[in-house]
């Protein structure tokens, strides 16, 4: 269970984050909606301190930490027990999706390297790029990157996977092999939480939905719920906009 | 004006004993250059308290003044102060057991760390910031993701600069001259005047250091070649 409690961030004077209370459970897919700027990616950055959140508590399960005396140490075992998928992907551009794959097995986790080798072969199969082991990222296509990035935070074994808007930056025909694999994983019980846009996306795959604005949680609940009978006006306002824009978009 | 072409070659030959010299001084002060450079980057991008000033005047100052300033102020200065330091302790240690040539390694050494760390700087720079996040998102701690990561891809952005750094290093070295090591540049002068024939020994001087740095140009194209491959688009 990783829990969140009263998390808050400023930038500056600017409070992007105006404590967040979130409770996500075992086997969660707990999908975080919003409009830019509400702090969807702050927060989520901040449960692997990417972000150092001003006050709060990150916990996951008994490992909690208190963000105002947060030490190294703290935030290493915080980032061991994550994983992320970056909205730029972000992989190692002088290593192969093989190594990218391997690099935290073995630099981190100190797994001997074959076996670390065994792992990475089968994350990456698992995404659909067994053939592409040995590329390098500026040879794959940004869908095929996205994949080798979740290969690479499935690989780790993580008790929660942060997908930080995993689609935004991909071109609209690749969006849907990158949202496949997700919505694979999402069905072996890895616990995660995205950060999207994608309303339909959400709205099947999701078992949580939380939405954000300006900094606090508006509304959650099942994505019936949410995306059926939203009980806040800000959603409604919301939910309707994105769903022109589907419309649009078709 | 009479040329003699023979002596030319002849110049060339006896440089070759000097060359020896001249690339061992090139080679220690970049590489001692390099580490130097590569703490006041580190020192400098993460602005270490106290250290960071230290590090900004460091470049500055040695930026700031001739690369023969730098060797001079050492080969004077150091000695006294040594000297100084060995009196007031009573040592029988003088600056005097010192070889010239330690002096002149320590100079460049300081040269070279200055314009090194702003060429390793902008490399660490230019490295995009999400590769650092990748690195610690996976875990990894500030040492291994600088290591593992951040460096290799500065290294190869800054291939270019390095190559650069190191011909400036190469045909600095010449300076040493100045303070009697024998290296190309005083042993073409040792030639010349042994000989009255000043413009064959400098042709074969000139020779010399164009040659060496023809290599060097050709190594380290040849080095970014086979460090780049992963740049090599393709699809994306």
């Amino acid at each position: 269970m990783i829990k969140l409690t009263g998390i808050k961030k400023s930038f500056g004077k600017q409070e992007v984050l105006k404590g967040i209370d979130l409770t996500v459970e075992q086997g969660d897919v707990v999908a975080i909606l919003g409009p830019s700027g509400s702090g969807k990616t702050t927060l989520l950055r901040c449960i692997n301190y990417l972000e150092r959140p001003n006050d709060g508590e990150v916990a996951i399960h008994q490992f909690k930490v208190d963000c105002k005396r947060a030490s190294k140490q703290d935030i290493h075992t915080l980032r061991q027990k994550t994983a992320m998928v970056f909205q730029n992907y972000n992989l190692f551009k002088h290593k192969t999706a093989l190594e990218n794959v391997m690099e935290g097995l073995v630099i981190v986790q100190k797994l001997p390297k074959q076996k670390a080798r065994e792992l990475a072969v089968q994350a990456l199969e698992k995404v659909g790029l067994g053939n592409k082991l040995n590329e390098y990222p500026s040879r794959l296509s940004g869908g095929q990157q996205q994949r080798v990035g979740i290969a690479r935070a499935l690989a780790l074994n993580p008790e929660i996977i942060l997908f930080d808007e995993p689609t935004s930056a991909l071109d609209p025909e690749l969006v849907g092999e990158v949202l496949a694999v997700i919505r694979k994983i999402a069905g072996e019980g890895i616990t995660m939480i995205i950060v999207t846009h994608e309303m339909a996306f959400a709205r099947d795959v999701a078992s949580h939905v939380v939405f954000m604005d300006d900094g606090v949680v508006v509304e959650e609940g099942p994505p019936h719920q949410l995306f059926g009978t939203p009980k806040e006006e800000r959603t409604r306002q919301f939910l309707k906009r994105s769903i022109q824009e589907w419309s649009y978009s078709i | 004006m009479k040329l003699d072409p023979g002596f030319i070659w002849t110049s060339f030959v006896a440089l070759l004993s000097a060359l020896p010299m001249t690339l061992f001084i090139t080679v220690v002060s970049v590489g001692v250059g390099f580490v130097i450079g590569s703490i006041i980057a580190l020192l400098r991008i993460y602005k270490i308290p106290v250290l960071q000033h230290i590090a900004a005047f460091y470049v500055t100052f040695i930026r700031g003044t001739p690369m023969l300033m730098h060797l001079f102020l050492i080969y004077f200065g150091l000695p006294a102060l040594i000297d100084a330091i060995s009196g007031a302790f009573g040592w029988t240690f003088t600056s005097a057991s010192i070889p010239i040539l330690v002096f002149v390694l320590i100079s460049f050494s300081i040269t070279a760390g200055a314009y090194l760390s702003e060429v390793i700087r902008s490399g660490i720079l230019a490295v995009d910031k999400g590769q650092l996040e990748a690195a610690y998102a996976i875990g990894m701690k500030t040492p291994q993701a600088l290591w593992r990561i951040v460096l290799p891809q500065a290294f190869a952005v800054s291939l270019p600069n390095l190559s650069n750094s190191l011909i400036g290093m190469l045909h600095g070295s010449s300076l040493a001259f100045t303070v009697t090591a024998v290296e190309i540049f005083a042993k073409a002068n040792i030639v010349a005047t042994t000989n009255w024939k000043y413009f064959e020994a400098f042709i074969a001087a000139a020779l010399l250091y164009w040659g060496i740095t023809v290599l060097i140009e050709k190594g380290v194209s040849i080095l970014e070649k086979r460090i780049n491959v992963y740049n090599r688009g393709g699809v994306a």
